[in-house]
């Protein structure tokens, strides 16, 4: 059932010297970025989107690309266990435990082994992958109008509902996504919408242009006003690699957290996040010492950064096989596909097999350099950390102008980046997370298409929805999970 | 010493390098030439402009590159040729398709398809070819179109809204009398993504957009919409062979430039683009994509395409679309 030729075939490609230079470029700048707080891995994407066109093969750049993100997911956790301090989202629960441990002096086995959790998720998470995506692209070409519409109505939904704290504010920041999408020609019959007598904003406002704003720039302004020096846990790092006793507790948890992150990966609107927020509460519920969590319990690193791993990797198969991003970093991948003439979905495998196996091999590829560079390096990365953002902000800011200009050599999208960097600034001071916007702002396009289209095929009748079973069941589940929560949150209020 | 004389004389063969290419500079074209394809990669017009990419470099001093614009049916991607500046280094590839020639037939366009280009030449001519999904059970037209007349309508996956597949399926159902719902979307390749996964009754497109599939008994060619049996397609009967007069020109693949580019630089594109479509390597190519190498020049390419855009015009006219 596996598709051997067409692995070997990906790991001829991912071993040839530039494919090898590039993902390992793009782990080590992730497992930077993961490490930096203030850059996660969607800006740092969004940063490499126009060197992405320059460097030819859509494999390479799809290659270095994937190695800043899952690259990120190994990084995040070293200041998260050092500094309290997530250097991204998804290594937020990683703070609990992991910056406890650190402070009863235990920072080494907390960072040995969210590399080596890291490791087996992010190698299970590929297997999977290369097990899963082959039959999943076949069933794909199911997926007709009305079915792509539930899915990005779900997606985009179950996205808001987990970003933030606020549902409400997570909706706000969706539904503008999709008004700012509608700039520009519409995708069915090319009415101009928005224009405001402007011809610059007739073509649809650029991808990068909002992406860079959002998290380069907004991401700059936010940081500088913490200017405040960071307190770093100073005690010698030792016994990075974790005792056999270590190992043994937290096997299970990674096991866990690798499957659990796998199947959230694969939702729309899951994510690495998601997933290692899922991850440290199944293990604390499983924890035979639950009183420990909160106080240094090795199970609530090893889980979540285990899950957040193979969240990253298992996002990559709705993206490659249907065609959909599931969150703010694939979606960069996927813009970057497009631009490079791929069109991502359930032919990819079948007419680009050099493309998706291409990646998947380099994925196996770029695990097993992310923890040989991993565990001898945490000490220097640490030290990363002492680069003052004095200058890493200047530099951050050159890089997204020359980046967004460089895309149309426009000036007109400089001031659009600009105007979004200061809303995304803006957003953010308000606790509004631009996250789902920019989500939105990619499946606005795919929705509107599909809902019209969908129309068109049921003669304007909406029963088209509920008729066509997988899309019925997609929105069942979205309807199931949102009552779900509901409930939760209304029993945990009263 | 003789190292001494060896290094100056590497600086000054660099350096006379460094002129001539300064030189050349003046000269175009000096830099990458971009094709801007208005339709979603994998489309045919996408795969045309591939092709000449690729054996380009034998023709031109600098490499073509191709951008596909996406989208709002194929109009965002000729806005940016239009506005671009008329330097020669950014080119509409695909003009004559039916963005050019049919939908300024129904509705007012941010362009004018004939007044605001330089037509530089024709490269190739699509047919259309009607298709239904390898798992329908009709055989033939005719078996198809009786099963039709029974519904109270068919849907049918087309490019882009108003283009010449859009129309000519239109076309085919007033011709046979049935209601065909067309649903259009960003290009060729997503139209043939909903016919193989059957989403909708029939669809289609240009030959080499559904041969791979055809081949693959994904789906099932059943009619041509051409004078005569496209070579391409050689075993897919004519529209008219069923007796249903379903004549179009086709989609046409041409290259154009914004107004106002020098016109030295239009007859040199003009020059080298003749000189790939007689490349042996382009039409083995070609014949690979299933699609037939038609060069037209400048001056008869402009007369041709008048006539085929009055071609279309009757033809919406007669059909009741216009909505302007």
């Amino acid at each position: 059932m596996v598709d051997i030729g067409g692995v070997l075939q990906g790991f001829a490609i991912a071993l040839s010297p530039v494919n090898l230079l590039y993902g390992f470029i793009g782990a080590l700048l992730g497992t930077a970025v993961g490490v930096l707080p203030g850059l996660g891995p969607a800006a740092t994407i969004a940063l490499l989107l126009p060197v992405s066109y320059k460097i030819g093969s859509p494999v390479t750049a799809i290659i270095m690309m994937a190695g800043v993100y899952y690259g990120a997911m190994y990084g995040g956790s070293t200041t998260s266990i050092l500094l309290n301090i997530p250097g991204e989202a998804a290594s937020v629960v990683t703070c609990i435990d992991g910056y406890q441990m650190a402070k009863k002096g235990r920072a080494g086995p907390a960072l040995g082994i969210s590399a080596i959790g890291s490791f087996i998720a992010g190698t299970m998470g590929v297997l999977g992958l290369t097990l899963v995506a082959p039959p999943l692209a076949e069933f794909a070409l199911k997926f007709g109008p009305p079915e792509y519409f539930s899915l990005t109505v779900v997606g985009l939904f179950l996205a808001t509902y987990l970003s933030g704290r606020s549902v409400l504010k997570g909706l706000i920041m969706g539904l503008l996504g999709l008004l700012f999408a509608s700039v520009g020609l519409d995708p069915i019959s090319g009415a101009v919408r928005f224009d405001f007598g402007n011809p610059n904003l007739q073509s649809n406002i650029d991808f990068v242009t909002i992406a860079m704003g959002l998290f380069g720039v907004g991401e700059i302004l936010i940081n500088l006003e913490e200017s405040g020096t960071l307190s770093l846990v100073t005690t010698k790092i030792t016994h990075i690699f974790p005792s056999l006793a270590d190992l043994a507790r937290s096997w299970w948890a990674m096991i866990r957290g690798s499957v659990v992150g796998f199947a959230v990966g694969i939702l729309p609107g899951g994510g690495a996040v998601i997933a290692s927020l899922v991850s440290y509460a199944m293990e604390k519920r499983f924890s035979r010492h639950p009183e420990e969590f909160g106080q240094g319990a090795i199970e609530g690193v090893a889980g979540p950064e285990a899950a957040n791993n193979s969240a990253a990797t298992s996002s990559f198969i709705p993206l490659l096989t249907l065609g959909i991003p599931g969150n703010a970093s694939t979606a960069m991948i996927f813009a970057a596909l497009l631009i490079q003439g791929i069109t991502p979905g359930p032919f990819l495998l079948k007419e680009r097999a050099d493309v998706f196996w291409g990646v998947v091999a380099s994925m196996y590829i770029g695990n097993v350099m992310l923890l040989v560079l991993n565990l001898p390096l945490v000490g220097l990365w640490a030290q990363l950390l002492r680069v003052p953002y004095a200058f890493l902000a200047p530099l951050v800011g050159v890089l997204t102008l020359v980046g967004v200009y460089s895309v149309n050599n426009s000036v007109f999208d400089i001031w659009v980046m600009l105007f979004f960097g200061v809303f995304g600034y803006i957003a953010r001071k308000l606790d509004f997370e631009p996250g789902p916007l920019l989500l939105a702002f990619v499946l606005g396009p795919i929705m509107e298409r599909s809902l019209r289209q969908a129309l068109l095929m049921s003669s304007g009748s909406f029963a088209i929805f509920v008729t066509h079973p997988i899309s019925a069941a997609l929105l069942g589940v979205g309807v199931l999970f949102v009552a779900g929560n509901v409930l939760r949150r209304r029993a945990s209020q009263g | 010493m003789r190292s001494i004389r060896g290094v100056a004389l590497l600086v000054a063969a660099l350096l006379l390098v460094g002129a001539t290419a300064a030189l050349a500079g003046e000269t175009y074209p000096a830099k990458p030439i971009q094709l801007i394809v208005p339709y979603g990669a994998g489309g045919s017009t996408d795969v045309l402009a591939r092709a000449i990419s690729q054996v380009a470099p034998r023709h031109f001093p600098q490499p073509l590159v191709v951008v596909n614009k996406a989208g709002g049916g194929g109009i965002p991607g000729r806005v940016d040729v239009v506005k671009a500046r008329p330097d020669g280094y950014t080119l509409l590839f695909g003009w004559g398709s039916g963005e050019d020639f049919v939908v300024p037939h129904q509705r007012s366009l941010p362009y004018d398809p004939f007044k605001d280009f330089e037509i530089i030449c024709r490269m190739s001519v699509h047919s259309i070819v009607l298709a239904v999904p390898g798992s329908s059970p009709h055989k033939d037209l005719a078996e198809f179109v009786k099963w039709a007349k029974t519904k109270e309508y068919v849907t049918a996956s087309v490019s882009t809204k108003g283009a010449s597949v859009d129309i000519t399926f239109l076309l085919f159902g007033k011709a046979a009398g049935i209601k065909v719902t067309t649903i259009p979307g960003t290009g060729g390749a997503d139209a043939v993504t909903k016919l193989v996964g059957g989403h909708v009754d029939f669809g289609g497109g240009h030959p080499s957009e559904v041969l791979p599939h055809i081949k693959a008994g994904r789906m099932r060619g059943l009619a041509v919409a051409f004078e005569k049996r496209d070579p391409s397609v050689a075993d897919i009967p004519t529209f008219r062979e069923f007796g249903y007069d379903v004549v179009t020109a086709g989609s046409v693949k041409g290259v154009a430039a914004p107004k106002g580019t020098p016109k030295e630089v239009a007859d040199y594109l003009a020059r080298k683009f003749k000189e790939v479509s007689e490349d042996p390597e382009f039409h083995k190519i070609m014949k690979d994509l299933g699609q037939p190498v038609m060069y037209q020049g400048p001056e008869e390419y402009m007369a041709w395409a008048k006539k085929a855009f009055d071609q279309y015009g009757e033809s919406i006219k007669a059909m009741g679309l216009e909505t302007k």
